[in-house]
């Protein structure tokens, strides 16, 4: 039978292509439903935070940093609860990462705050004597894409049928909703109502002067969202 | 000895000697034995079989390569002038691959089949057995081992906004040696305070409600400069004190020493006043301090413990 | 059959290997500089703290790891297809004018992407997906460019002499099916454009997974990308590089028959081991652990084959060090995948997974296996080419010593990182709290990352020896004849 397919390439080809694909369905169907059920007290992204999280990929923090942490004293010791698949619903692409040159950062928004993640990232060894971890001084000066994470908030309403502007039960038995704007003016609006909150909290003159004229700083998103993950 | 014998043994001593050195790093030897962690044994056992079965196997054929020759019938094909000999599998892996098989169709089957373990499950069974253990062990601390486990849990958990002077590391921080700095007192009372010292949503009122009663006036700039450096100071020295006495005296005590259920101690660190932090958080002059909820009851006792030791040298 | 020899037409060959060449020096470039930036992280500002942005750890690691698979590995993967495709299906490229076409297609539309891409990842454009980094306009681009390989291998299938397909043949064919498959599934996105016209980038897109589901078709995607463009295409090199070259004939046919379909169903099965302890369910994790684990079977089996057809040639291995690059290759393809199994057992993979054993496994895969094969291979071609002997056959020699070296530093040095810091993350002090902060386990992996640091030069060095050496066997070295071509390569001293 070998020798005949050898000699014909084209039921060679489908040969291959029946066992190799056999597999992928084996491993990703079944639980394909179940997966994408979102738990109780996951919510959207809000514009900031989704432009931070946008900041984040831009910059491949998830080469260095895991955002999965594995049922193990010695990960919920460090970093909290261990990881629940409904969880991640709302996150296109997942960023679990695949490697930890630095910590996870699932929960970092339980056990750390707006200005130590400022001097932190304009210059780890100040507050982490040690740390390998890159400087990032330019986040400080660019201004951060907001309208993209408004076009992904859009596309994910409408394709994926993500619950914004609606009110979402919490694990505390508390109601939130987490507002979409209708336009895009909207958008930018409500991203620097958030925005001029954690620069409140911020120290860097420029920065703070750069909310207050009305522009989001890569750095005031990526503080928005590593405040969220919790 | 045959060289290429000699050289598999010295590849195999050298990274035998390379995962020593990786325990080693790790705590050593004795205690990767005394905890028992079989996580750890494994992956030592897995690099140690890595290491000796591949030399092994590739010395062998080395040798084959050394003092066989190749025999076989030929295939009529060739390609390129690329010949085929018709020889069989090597026994041992062809056998080795029909036991994988097997051994697979037993796991799923027979062995693990699907469904029947769950690590949450399993972590829930270990986190269990550390409780008991730790719990048993560390039941009634002397102050010494309180403190000496709240150091050991500072470094991990706090060192990195605090430093591991626990100064705080150039005002990022609260500087946890001494009870409070001038600028933070300052801050407090022209802004009040609000961060649940008391364990209630008791507020400390800001400038506006802090009355003087030694001039009947509200408390005024050069008063809280002076009075700020009296208690930054741990309450000593003479300027201040009356403004101290006549302000604040009323809420923290007149020796700053807080009364209950009204104002925190502010003349020195106490472990009620560690434990609220961890428990509320606090925002201030300096910035935001996160609340730790994820600490065991013991491993609060240990930190409130060590914290207020760190300014009552 | 006649008997008149083929002129074989090795244009598109040849482009594919300058390209390698080119690449497998930058990209391993920015391979070296990351390893200095882990070791000191100054490295991140080399050019000044306003060029941070584009030359810090984060950006560099995707220019990286996708300049070597899609730049070096793939590009050394097409030219060997341009080669050996011609030459065992007993056909020339110059036989077919659309062929020559599509081919040279192939390789210009594949440059064009490349270069967008490079600079995209520089700029930050990125899906954050690992080793498919790209957005949907690159994605688009990438099946333009597999189809046009696809038209090349079916093409030439189509038109051969040669009736029954070489054992590198099903191999260049289970690369294209596979990567194919993995791919378009693995790119499944949603442009924001569409709902949202106007608004933002246009290029940006969303992933149609989330969260569990994401990862399970990234993994899915990602082992198997391993599988179809680090194992198998090099697997096809292999089958036809050492036999040539050393003349000897593939030690077992049988074995090659099971080697190959063996890998072809156990590989797929097996993505569930980057995945392990995460939030996929139980079973799927097993399956992949189990499936890993039986892997090392049909790997070793083509490893083996290789070593045997070598049996008795002991003096070709010490002559030649074309046959040292392979050999070491195929040794070091044994050890990869032993280890990888052995990192995929649930236990081992609690205490290596996120840790630098991991990198010290890729690398062991990546420099010792692809890399000396690919060295190997373009040294066979070249001289067949360009008829042209070897520049050198010293400096290919003292390569070889140089970059076994590297390699060995590599891997030791992240063997120890990988296992120190994973047991240092699990250890408890003796009340049962954590032993060591985050940035303990940091501090000591200082000394092995510098180590590592040195190894990766040390290879790039070789791959700089490497281009030299290429380099002067295209333009000045000795011209040989046809007959000088059989098998062992020639080579000046
Ligand atoms: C070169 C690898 C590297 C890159 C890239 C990197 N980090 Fe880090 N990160 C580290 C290391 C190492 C640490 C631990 C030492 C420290 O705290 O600085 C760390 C720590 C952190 C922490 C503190 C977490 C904690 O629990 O203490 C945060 C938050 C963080 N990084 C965020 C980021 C963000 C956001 C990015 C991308 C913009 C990023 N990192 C990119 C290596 C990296
Ligand atoms: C009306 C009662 C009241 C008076 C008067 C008062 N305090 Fe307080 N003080 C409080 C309370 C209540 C808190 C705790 C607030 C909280 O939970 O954040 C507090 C907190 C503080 C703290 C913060 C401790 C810390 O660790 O951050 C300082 C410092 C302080 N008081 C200083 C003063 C000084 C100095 C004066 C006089 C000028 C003063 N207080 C007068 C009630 C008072
Ligand atoms: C994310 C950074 C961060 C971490 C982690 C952190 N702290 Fe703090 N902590 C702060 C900051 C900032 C302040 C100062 C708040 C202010 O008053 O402005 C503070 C204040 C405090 C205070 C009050 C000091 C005073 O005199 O008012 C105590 C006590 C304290 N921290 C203890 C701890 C302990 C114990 C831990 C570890 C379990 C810890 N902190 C972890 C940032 C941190
Ligand atoms: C039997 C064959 C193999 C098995 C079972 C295997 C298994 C594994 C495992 C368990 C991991 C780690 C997953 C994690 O914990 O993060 C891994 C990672 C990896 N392996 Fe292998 N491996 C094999 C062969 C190879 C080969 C030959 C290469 C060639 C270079 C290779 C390249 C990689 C790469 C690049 C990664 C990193 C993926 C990432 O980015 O996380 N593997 N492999
Ligand atoms: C001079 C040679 C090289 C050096 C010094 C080098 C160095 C590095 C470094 C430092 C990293 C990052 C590791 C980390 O994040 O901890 C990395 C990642 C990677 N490299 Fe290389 N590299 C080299 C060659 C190659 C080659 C030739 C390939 C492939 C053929 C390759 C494939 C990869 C891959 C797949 C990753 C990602 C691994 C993962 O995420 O698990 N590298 N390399
Ligand atoms: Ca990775
Ligand atoms: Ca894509
Ligand atoms: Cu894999």
């Amino acid at each position: 039978m070998f020798h005949w397919l050898e000699k014909n390439p084209f039921f060679f080809a489908v040969a291959v292509f029946v066992v190799i694909a056999f597999a992928g369905l084996v491993e990703i169907l079944p639980n394909f439903a179940q997966a994408s059920r979102p738990i109780l007290g996951a919510k959207p992204y809000s514009t900031l935070e989704l432009t931070g999280r946008l900041v984040y990929i831009k910059n491949n923090c998830n080469g260095c940093h895991s955002q999965l942490i594995r049922p193990f004293k010695s990960e919920t010791d460090r970093y909290g609860h261990y990881s629940m698949s409904g969880e991640y619903a709302y996150d296109r692409p997942f960023l679990w990462g695949s490697k930890r040159t630095g910590p996870d950062l699932m929960r970092v928004g339980n056990y750390r705050t707006t200005d130590w993640h400022e001097t932190h990232m304009k210059d780890p060894v100040a507050v982490v004597p040690g740390s390998i971890m890159p400087a990032y001084t330019w986040l400080f000066k660019n201004i951060a894409d907001v309208d993209t994470a408004y076009a992904e908030q859009l596309t994910v309403q409408k394709f994926f049928a993500v619950p914004y502007n609606t009110e979402l039960p919490m694990a505390d038995g508390s109601k939130v909703t987490v507002a979409l704007a209708d336009t895009l003016e909207g958008a930018r609006a409500s991203a620097l109502e958030e925005a001029k909150v954690v620069a409140a909290d911020m120290k860097d003159q420029a920065v703070k002067d750069a909310v207050a004229a009305g522009q989001v700083p890569e750095i005031v998103a990526l503080i928005a969202y590593l405040n969220r993950l919790k | 000895m045959n060289k290429t014998v000699l050289a598999a043994i010295i590849v195999t001593i050298a990274m035998l000697g390379f995962t020593y050195a990786a325990v080693e790093m790790a705590g050593g030897l004795d205690k990767l034995i005394k905890d028992g962690d079989w996580v750890n044994m494994l992956a030592i056992l897995g690099a140690v079989i890595l290491v000796i079965a591949t030399t092994f196997v590739v010395t062998k054929y080395v040798r084959q390569m050394q003092n066989d020759t190749a025999s076989g019938k030929l295939a009529e094909e060739t390609w390129d002038g690329i010949g085929e000999y018709k020889n069989e599998p090597p026994f041992g892996w062809f056998v080795l691959y029909l036991i994988m098989i097997i051994w697979a169709i037993w796991y799923f089957l027979a062995g693990y089949p699907v469904n029947s373990y769950s690590q949450i499950g399993e972590y829930n069974q270990k986190v269990a057995e550390h409780d008991v253990k730790f719990n048993e062990q560390y039941k009634d601390m002397d102050d010494e081992t309180l403190k000496e486990m709240g150091g050991s849990i500072f470094i991990v958990q706090c060192a990195p906004c605090h430093g591991l002077q626990a100064d705080g590391i150039n005002g990022q921080a609260a500087d946890l040696t001494a009870r409070i700095s001038e600028k933070s007192v300052k801050y407090v009372v022209l802004n009040g305070s609000n961060s649940n010292l008391m364990g209630t949503s008791m507020p400390m009122p800001d400038r506006n409600g802090l009355l003087n009663s030694n001039t009947s006036a509200l408390i005024t700039d050069a008063e809280i400069d002076a009075v700020s450096k009296y208690v930054a100071g741990g309450l000593t020295g003479t300027e201040g004190a009356d403004v101290f006495a006549g302000t604040c005296a009323a809420c923290h005590g007149a020796d700053g020493k807080g009364m209950e259920m009204v104002a925190p101690n502010i003349a020195q660190m106490s472990p009620e006043m560690v434990g609220m932090v961890l428990n509320h958080g606090k925002k201030g002059a300096i910035g935001a301090m996160p609340a730790f909820t994820n600490l065991t009851e013991v491993q609060h006792k240990a930190i409130n413990a060590y914290v207020a030791s760190l300014s009552q040298k | 059959m006649e008997n008149r020899p083929l002129e074989y037409d090795y244009t598109v060959a040849k482009l594919f290997m300058y390209n390698a060449i080119f690449v497998g020096v930058a990209g391993m470039l920015a391979g070296v500089v990351l390893a200095w930036q882990m070791a000191f992280p100054q490295f991140n500002y080399i050019l000044g703290v306003n060029f941070a942005e584009y030359t810090n750890f984060g950006r560099l690691r995707a220019i990286h790891t996708d300049s070597v698979i899609y730049g070096f590995v793939l590009s050394a993967v097409w030219s060997t297809w341009y080669y050996v495709g011609q030459r065992v299906l007993k056909v020339s490229m110059a036989e077919s004018k659309f062929l020559m076409f599509a081919g040279k297609a192939h390789f210009w539309i594949y440059m064009a992407a490349s270069v967008i891409i490079v600079i995209g990842l520089q700029l930050g454009i990125t899906s954050s997906k690992e080793y498919s980094e790209f957005e949907w306009p690159i994605d688009a681009g990438i099946v333009v460019v597999w189809v046009l390989w696809g038209i090349s291998i079916f093409g030439l299938i189509g038109i051969r002499r040669e009736k029954s397909l070489y054992i590198s043949i099903w191999y260049y064919i289970a690369t294209f099916l596979a990567v194919a498959m993995l791919h378009i599934f693995n790119n499944a996105e949603i442009p924001t454009w569409i709902a949202a016209p106007g608004v933002g980038n246009w290029y940006h897109s969303v992933s149609m997974y989330a969260g569990t589901n994401d990862a399970l078709v990234q993994w899915w995607f990602g082992h198997n990308a391993v599988a179809f463009l680090l194992t198998t295409p090099i697997i096809a090199m292999s089958y036809y590089f050492l036999p040539k070259e050393s003349g000897q004939a593939v030690y077992s046919y049988k074995l090659s028959l099971l080697a190959f379909w063996g890998l072809m169903f156990v590989y797929l099965w097996a993505g569930g081991h980057h995945l392990l302890f995460s939030t996929v369910p139980d079973w799927m994790q097993t399956m992949g652990s189990v499936f890993s684990v039986v892997l090392i079977l049909p790997s070793w089996g083509s490893a083996v084959n290789m070593l045997l057809t070598m049996k008795g040639e002991w003096q070709q291995v010490a002559a030649s060090p074309l046959i040292k690059f392979m050999v070491m290759a195929s040794t070091f393809y044994m050890f990869s995948t032993l280890e990888g199994p052995i990192q995929a057992i649930k236990s081992v993979n609690a205490l290596a997974h996120f840790t630098d054993w991991i990198i010290g496994h890729v690398h062991d895969g990546a420099l010792g296996w692809v890399g000396f094969m690919v060295i190997a291979a373009l040294s066979h071609m070249a001289p067949r080419m360009f008829k042209r002997e070897i520049y050198s056959k010293s400096l290919l020699g003292t390569q070889f010593w140089i970059q076994t070296l590297g390699v060995i530093l590599y891997f030791t040095s992240m063997w120890i990182a990988g296992i120190t810091q994973g047991m240092m993350w699990r250890a408890h002090d003796e009340f049962g709290n954590l032993a060591y902060s985050f940035i303990d386990t940091v501090v000591v992996l200082h000394p092995y990352f510098t180590i590592r640091a040195v190894g990766g030069t040390l290879y790039l060095i070789g791959m700089v020896m490497f281009a030299y050496n290429m380099y002067k066997t295209m333009t000045s070295s000795r011209v040989v004849e046809e007959s000088e071509l059989q098998n062992a390569t020639p080579m000046g001293a």
